[in-house]
């Protein structure tokens, strides 16, 4: 399960987040391991999205401490952007550039920010386009591909930047139920290959086959965690009880 | 009331002789406005009041008042001024093509940072997001992220902004410039009859126009390659 | 400000000729621009050339040609048809007042003709199914289902046409209508204060441009008051 010794990648102590007068993020205490695979479900409007949002600094949250790879998220500019370099996001809605190629995509960040070559970049690219399995895409606009293949793209552009840790969005949720086991695939091939990640997602399947950790939230709290097996067969919250109940039946 | 094509041959090539003119105006006149437009839509989207409001201030006021008050308040308002006599701007505010290229500038300059302002909020937040969560720095999201797709976005408006720039040339002629509107006035005074030479005028100003939107449409297209889909 | 004392009464009586010629243009304006829209969108191949050869027109001339035009244009037709009935008559001045407001009406009326196009496709198909299929007429579909959507989605553009016409009433002084402008060349002639004078009608216009903004904001906070949700 998770392994101590390495330490915790990611560390959330006490996070309160506000959005003018309505509190999204309640005390939340997450504590994420080198290789750790955590999945985070629960309601609409439970924050789950304003959680991760928080660990790349999307979101500023308003009171407690995010530590992410020994980097305590503040205003500070710098510690931002180290914090951006080593986590790669994957977006609901995908987030192509859509006036750049696929493999112009995965080549602008390294490109500005670590100031690749353009050779390297372009056989780094052209390596994680092959890794999701979309390589023959790889000069074609973000518009000429379908929803499944957008979304590995955005994966593998993801992994353009060597993140440390990859945080999903409901990466599912917008796109068509014939092209959702494409995404979780590719998702399932990261994980087993040791990638820490956070997964907000509805795919309780994904998460009983996946996850170290299952982490239920509601209204802006962690209502309980723990291992699938518990936490799908012997849950011991009656919010957690409810809620499988609702999503698992129908 | 007889139709005198005669005069109609006889006067355009006169009127065109302004075009030189009219084209200098519009030029120029676009050149300097959307530099400052740019100028504008930073201080306004830098999220620091003391620069942003001032913009505000200075749109509204552009936007807000007629251009040709803003050209006679330059052309004959500012010689008024003692201070604007002994600066080093006298030798061009002295002038009336001078005062007419100010006049323009500012007014299209207020007039296209909005446009621009309007492409950069049309461009999808989740983008801008996204680069970010790659570790781009604002300055980087900015130039390649924002801006391209601000651009396409802002070109229909854009080239509007040009076709109104180019009939606003024409006001040039109200501060003696003869432009080809300006020499049009002249050929009427003398010969009285408006419809031979308005009329010709109004269709060598929509040829220009219609030159305007093709180039345009030619811009936009080449921009859009990206977004017909094969799918 | 000593050097208007005298004055104010004079741009009062200006400024009230300006709201005149605005309201008047208005009208005209809302008229012109659902008559073009209803060509542009009838199945009659006439009308639709028609229409669209009104909006190339007057969206490609300069505006200050188009009054120019119509001024001695129609002045010249009226003096013509006085001098059938008298053929002393040298010169019969047609009343600028008409002409530019005339001229304005038309020259915003074709931008309002696709303003009100747009908000016409703009109405959301399903609705005017969802009408049809609870029994309403035609008429009443159009009355109580479309106008309310049309309305809503014309209004913020509408808000600009207005905005112009404020502005295009400057012109009309060009053609010898006694409103702001020329009540300030008149002071200019006494006081030489050229920058004073043409600033103050800057402001009159400005204050002018204020009240139509604010009154289309209200406006469009009352059209969707429907839409706001709690919280």
């Amino acid at each position: 399960m998770t392994d101590n010794e390495v330490g915790n990648i990611i560390q959330l102590e006490n996070v309160d987040k506000y959005f003018g007068q309505f509190q999204a993020l309640k005390g939340v205490n997450l504590t994420v391991a080198k290789g750790e695979r955590v999945v985070v479900c629960g309601p609409s409007g439970s924050g789950k999205s304003t959680l991760i949002r928080c660990i790349n600094r999307l979101e500023a949250h308003s009171a407690g401490k995010i530590i992410v790879n020994g980097h305590e998220l503040t205003d500070a500019v710098k510690d931002i952007d180290a914090v951006r370099r080593e986590v790669g996001m994957v977006f609901q809605s995908f987030n192509l550039f859509p006036h750049l190629t696929v493999v112009e995509n995965l080549m602008l960040a390294p490109r500005l920010v670590r100031k690749a070559s353009k050779d390297e970049n372009r056989e780094k690219a052209m390596q994680l386009l092959e890794r999701v399995k979309i390589q023959d895409q790889a000069d074609k606009w973000p518009s000429a591909l379908s929803g499944g293949q957008q979304q590995r793209v955005a994966i593998a552009r993801a992994l353009c930047m060597n993140p440390e840790v990859i945080l999903f969005d409901e990466p599912t949720s917008a796109l068509d139920p014939e092209m959702i086991s494409e995404v979780l695939d590719v998702m399932i091939d990261l994980a087993r290959e040791g990638m820490t990640m956070i997964c907000v997602t509805h795919e309780m399947g994904f998460a009983r086959s996946v996850a170290d950790n299952v982490v239920f939230m509601d209204q802006g709290e962690i209502v309980e965690t723990g291992p699938p097996a518990t936490f799908f067969d012997n849950p011991k919250s009656a919010r957690t009880r409810l809620f499988l109940e609702q999503i698992l039946t129908h | 009331m007889s139709f005198d094509f005669a005069l109609i041959l006889d006067s355009i090539p006169k009127m065109l002789m302004g075009i030189g003119l009219t084209l200098q105006l519009l030029f120029l006149s676009l050149a300097i406005g959307t530099a400052l437009a740019i100028i504008l839509l930073l201080m306004r989207i830098s999220g620091r009041w003391y620069l942003a409001a001032p913009t505000m201030v200075y749109i509204y006021i552009f936007r807000g008042t007629p251009i040709l008050v803003q050209i006679f308040i330059i052309y004959y308002g500012l010689p008024q001024l003692e201070f604007v006599r002994d600066s080093i701007f006298w030798p061009i505010l002295r002038e009336p093509f001078g005062c007419a290229i100010v006049a323009l500038s500012l007014n299209t300059g207020a007039y296209v940072s909005e446009i621009f302002r309007g492409g950069v909020l049309g461009v999808d937040r989740g983008l801008t997001e996204a680069g970010a969560a790659l570790g781009l720095s604002a300055r980087h999201r900015f130039i390649y992220i924002t801006a391209p797709i601000a651009i396409r976005l802002c070109l229909p408006a854009y080239s509007n902004d040009v076709v109104s720039l180019m009939k606003s040339t024409a006001l040039a002629s109200t501060i003696t410039l003869l432009d080809m509107m300006g020499i049009a006035r002249t050929i009427v005074a003398e010969t009285y009859a408006p419809y031979e030479v308005f009329l010709s005028l109004m269709v060598i100003y929509l040829i220009i126009t219609w030159i305007i939107q093709r180039t345009f449409g030619w811009i936009e297209k080449r921009m859009s390659r990206h977004i017909r889909s094969e799918v | 400000m000593e050097v208007l004392t005298g004055w104010w009464d004079d741009f009062f009586w200006g400024s009230l000729v300006v709201v005149e010629l605005f309201f008047v243009a208005l009208f005209l304006t809302v008229l012109f621009g659902l008559i073009g829209a209803a060509a542009k969108l009838s199945n009659s191949r006439v009308a639709k050339a028609v229409a669209s050869g009104y909006t190339i027109v007057f969206r490609g001339t300069p505006e200050i040609l188009v009054l120019l035009l119509f001024y001695f244009g129609a002045a010249i037709i009226l003096t013509s048809i006085a001098q059938i009935f008298d053929p002393a008559v040298k010169f019969v001045d047609f009343p600028p007042f008409w002409a530019g407001s005339l001229a304005i009406a038309l020259i915003v009326g074709s931008y309002a003709t696709e303003t009100f196009r747009g908000a016409f496709l703009g109405v959301d198909p399903g609705q005017v199914e969802a009408a049809r299929a609870l029994g309403l007429s035609n008429l009443q579909t159009f009355i109580y289902v479309r106008i309310p959507a049309m309305w809503r989605l014309a209004l913020p553009p509408f808000g600009n046409h207005m905005l112009s016409l404020i502005k295009d009433t400057a012109l009309v002084a060009i053609i010898g209508l006694e409103e702001t402008l020329f009540v300030a060349e008149q002071a200019i002639g006494y006081t030489a204060k050229p920058f004073t004078l043409y600033l103050v009608v800057g402001m009159i216009y400005l204050s002018f441009s204020t009240i139509i903004t604010l009154s289309v904001m209200a406006c469009e906070k009352y059209a969707n008051r429907h839409l706001e949700t709690a919280g």
